[in-house]
């Protein structure tokens, strides 16, 4: 089970370093646009769809990362109140229906993925990519998210440590 | 059941499902799911995760990450210490001077990063520590910190105001502006309530410093100079409608990073990739709960929730400050339990056509909506400024930084009272700008 977990753990945070460089990557086409937008007056074609979907890539394919190192917000009112073992099984029980929500949404993502495929969709603008380029991130994102979430339910059942090990701080939310 | 019905069981499953300590964005999602197969059955999940891609694909979004990104490089640098030394030169004669220099501290750092938990980490570590050594009551220096942080959402830019402005279709620049007077009015309350519990104390800036000379008392200004003057340009060119928010957010993250590799001599890769990551970590965070919010906005509309509760609402006709009155006091608990993104995601679409309705400005609104949910980041049981300011002071206690931030959150409900009794607070500089609504 444990080379699994690590497995598992090492994906996350291959994806971690994905959003970031997603997000690095928007902030600079953002800049670009600016200059060619502004300074030199040409129309941009293709950079305000990149720098959304570079976004959204981000975001899901993140979302992974920051489940592994509890990133995600969360209010811990009724564990706050509970002992040990309760506790625990509350975790598991909030797990169990978080990987439910994950799963679903990977699921109708993949679909929503492979209709835009099978059927060639482009998006709306002048640019107008294949659509399930920009889709890829919400079947893969969110299928290591619920990867990601069945390491945790299986942590939480053996008794092993959540969260592989925390790297920093969780990050406090605005 | 009656959409009402639904609408209340939702509104206690939500609130049970999230205490389970379920991240926030996972339990928006579990909630939408059941009440989806529930009432419109199993077949109408299938949408979801278009639902939750077009949730996300908006351009205006991109803004999120870019101020995130902005604030992570001025956070990370040692600007934080360097404008509460700067202040500090300035006031430091002043009856509660330091406790002033840290809240003017803290209200510019509010506008750099955005964030307040993040204004709380940054001036906290220099204030607090600083405050304490000079003799001031340890209420007084976690308190004051505590609730100056929370200006972070109110004074621009702002995330909190981002994401109002995205769920209620109203512009993200105006509401910047409108955010200014009462971010400066309740600094300013602050700064007077805390000169009076000195003052009361008997506490008297008694320690013998050197006299600062003008050149000392600018050299630490000027290194703080060029962001404020980066974020002055992002609030004109959104002002001027020459860029939108995102753009003037992306501009302005790559100048911060640079500014922050130049004027600090940040140039180390491995520091650059911490404000990377740790912009990308909360980015990701607040993303997730947007897209879940998405899909929890949907099923609250594809069960007529919305549009009932704005109706019923309607029916009663009462008189509209008592509205306000509920709407608040419903605010103010929200934001006792739940982040002001999640908060202010979850309730805007309902309650915008109310507010509007009974003949409030929604730009108005939205300041007394992020001065309920500041209220809320320094209240138990989620207050998150108090947990910054634990770890900064931990000896202190929560029981006095509690203590200490009571004063603060009255002031807060004050200022939330000036702005009903004078709405010109929010809505004056918003006209001049833009012209009325």
């Amino acid at each position: 089970m444990d080379p699994f977990i690590r497995g598992v753990e090492a994906l996350s945070r291959a994806c971690g370093v994905l959003a970031a460089l997603c997000l690095a990557a928007a902030a600079m086409v953002v800049c670009q646009m600016v200059l060619v937008r502004y300074v030199f007056g040409v129309a941009t074609i293709w950079q305000t769809e990149f720098v959304t979907f570079a976004v959204v890539a981000a975001t899901l394919i993140g979302s992974p990362y920051v489940l592994l190192t509890r990133g995600h917000v969360t209010v811990d009112l009724l564990p706050h109140y509970l002992s040990e073992a309760p506790r625990r099984w509350l975790a598991l029980l909030a797990s169990v229906c978080a990987w439910v929500a994950c799963a679903v949404l990977a699921w109708t993502g993949w679909t929503y993925f492979h209709e835009a495929w099978t059927e060639g969709w482009v998006t709306e603008s002048v640019w107008g990519p294949p659509l399930w380029i920009p889709l890829l991130p919400l079947p893969v994102g969110l299928g290591i998210l619920t990867l990601q979430y069945t390491v945790d339910i299986l942590c939480l059942v053996t008794g092993r440590p959540l969260g592989g090990g925390l790297d920093e701080p969780v990050a406090p939310p605005t | 059941m009656s959409p009402l019905g639904i609408g209340l069981l939702i509104a206690v499953v939500t609130v049970v499902v999230l205490a389970s300590g379920i991240p926030v964005a996972f339990g928006l999602v579990v909630v939408a799911l059941g009440f989806l197969a529930v009432f419109d059955g199993v077949a109408s999940l299938g949408i979801l995760g278009e639902l939750f891609f077009s949730g996300l694909a908006d351009f205006t979004l991109v803004s999120i990450p870019m101020f995130i990104a902005m604030g992570a490089a001025i956070a990370a640098s040692p600007a934080g210490g360097d404008l509460y030394g700067a202040l500090d030169r300035w006031l430091y004669r002043v009856p509660g001077g330091l406790a002033i220099s840290n809240l003017g501290a803290c209200a510019i750092f509010a506008a750099l990063s955005g964030s307040s938990p993040a204004t709380c980490a940054a001036i906290g570590k220099m204030g607090i520590p600083e405050m304490r050594k000079r003799g001031y009551p340890d209420g007084l220096a976690t308190g004051s910190i505590a609730a100056g942080g929370t200006l972070g959402i109110l004074i621009p830019p702002s995330v909190t105001m981002i994401v109002y402005g995205i769920s209620t279709g109203t512009s993200i620049g105006r509401l910047f502006i409108a955010g200014i007077i009462p971010g400066l009015m309740l600094t300013g309350l602050f700064g007077a309530w805390s000169m009076f519990h000195a003052w009361r104390d008997g506490f008297q800036a008694t320690q013998e410093r050197q006299q600062f000379n003008l050149r000392e008392k600018l050299e630490q200004a000027a290194r703080i100079l060029p962001f404020l003057l980066i974020v002055l340009g992002i609030l004109f060119v959104l002002y001027g409608g020459v860029a939108t928010p995102s753009e003037a957010a992306g501009v302005g993250a790559m100048l911060c990073v640079v500014m922050v590799a130049v004027i600090y001599r940040m140039w180390n890769p491995r520091k650059l990739w911490k404000i990377l990551s740790s912009s990308t970590r909360e980015s990701v965070m607040i993303m997730m709960i947007i897209g879940a919010a998405a899909l929890f906005s949907y099923t609250l509309s594809s069960l007529f929730i919305t549009q009932s509760v704005a109706e019923s609402i309607a029916a009663l006709d009462i008189n509209r400050w008592l509205l306000l009155g509920m709407v608040n006091v419903f605010l103010l608990v929200a934001g006792f339990f739940l982040p002001p993104v999640a908060v202010i995601l979850m309730t805007a679409p309902i309650l915008m056509p109310i507010v509007i309705q009974a003949g409030f400005d929604p730009y108005w609104f939205a300041v007394v909506l992020t001065i309920n949910m500041e209220i809320g980041l320094i209240t138990p049981p989620v207050g998150l400024n108090l947990y910054v300011i634990d770890g900064i002071a931990p000896d202190v206690g929560l029981p006095e930084i509690l203590r200490g931030a009571l004063p603060y959150v009255l002031l807060m409900i004050l200022g939330i009272v000036l702005l009903c009794v004078f709405p010109q607070i929010a809505t004056w500089l918003p006209d001049l700008l833009f012209g009325g609504t």
